[in-house]
């Protein structure tokens, strides 16, 4: 899967939770899932298990700690993946 | 679980016999406060305090309080409710540490020294996940050094004045996964006259406590795991209250 797939995929996964529509429509990957995107943090548990299950990886408490923006996550699946 | 850096175990066990040092200063005048000024009372508070110093002495593993939150100051009443004052200067490591929001206990110097004073990790919620990892770990370390720990399951204080099945904090469930032995100890609080959230219960309010260890499991592993674990809690905390209103 390329990285531009998982961003798409991400995304999406993404959308639901959250609160700044026009951050999420000019969404890049230094795009910050809780300060920009108004994401709430309790819900940010929620997303990386969507993330497990869209992409069938399992993540560890601390890999978590190393999202912060949409790359990170796009960087978190893909070296699951590998 | 983690080790922490040299430095920062050596600052918690300085804070911690700092606090200890000047316990007398500080224990005694909360209990005064919550006693006294505030006229808060305990239902039946001889037979909680019985039952939680035998719970207390049955085993040494490490004990992570979890309760329903409803207003700033539950943690201060129930750990002054569960323990008892004179029994705390005894038995300093039962003082729960807390970890309150940064910017209501810590952000001026006076409230800063005294949240370091009185076992506190101040936390920004919501804030970098970095930050927030680094005192979970910090709150790791403490309990698997034998300390006692108090931290709410649920995101915020109840907005809606019961216990939101909904609004569950991953903190809780991490930690009981990372720190072996950990029990989890449910406790459902609530003064008679406490409608919904609030900054401070009622002057003479009267509280209800009742409390148990709970044992969660999970077949998943990772933070799925870690999430399972604090939603059993919640949903333990939500049959405590159930049990509390069929009983009134």
């Amino acid at each position: 899967m390329t990285r531009d797939e998982i961003f798409a995929k991400v995304v999406e996964i993404v959308r639901p939770y959250v609160k700044n529509e026009d951050a999420l429509a000019a969404v890049a990957e230094d795009t910050n899932i809780l300060s920009d995107l108004k994401v709430n943090s309790a819900r940010l548990v929620d997303i990386i298990l969507n993330f497990e299950d869209e992409f069938d990886i399992e993540v560890e408490d601390e890999d978590a700690d190393a999202v912060n923006t949409v790359g990170d996550a796009v960087a978190l699946i893909q070296e699951k993946l590998s | 679980m983690t080790q922490l850096p040299f430095k920062t175990r050596a600052a918690h066990a300085f804070q911690r016999e700092v606090g200890r040092l000047f316990s007398i200063i500080w224990v005694l005048p909360i209990a005064f406060i919550l006693r006294v000024l505030m006229r808060y009372h305990i239902r039946d508070v001889a037979e909680v305090r019985t039952r939680y110093r035998a719970l207390v002495k049955e085993s040494d593993r490490p004990l992570l309080i979890c309760p329903n939150h409803l207003t700033m100051m539950d943690s201060a009443v129930i750990a002054w409710a569960l323990g008892g004052s004179w029994w705390y200067l005894f038995h300093y490591s039962r003082i729960p540490w807390n970890v309150p929001e940064y910017n209501n206990f810590a952000s001026q110097w006076p409230t800063r020294v005294g949240a370091w004073l009185t076992k506190c990790i101040p936390i920004i919620r919501g804030g970098r996940r970095e930050d927030v990892s680094r005192v979970i770990k910090r709150v790791q370390h403490l309990l698997s050094r034998g300390e006692t720990a108090l931290i709410f399951p649920e995101a915020r204080r109840s907005r809606s004045g019961r216990v939101e099945a909904d609004a569950v904090a991953h903190a809780v469930g991490r930690i009981l996964t990372s720190v072996p032995g950990c029990r989890p100890l449910c406790v459902y609080l609530r003064g008679d006259r406490q409608q919904t959230w609030s900054t401070v219960p009622a002057r003479g309010d009267s509280f209800y406590i009742d409390f148990e260890i709970v044992e969660p499991s999970s077949d998943h592993a990772g933070m799925r795991r870690s999430r399972d674990f604090s939603q059993q809690i919640v949903d333990r905390l939500v049959g405590m209250e159930e049990a509390y209103f069929a009983g009134r």
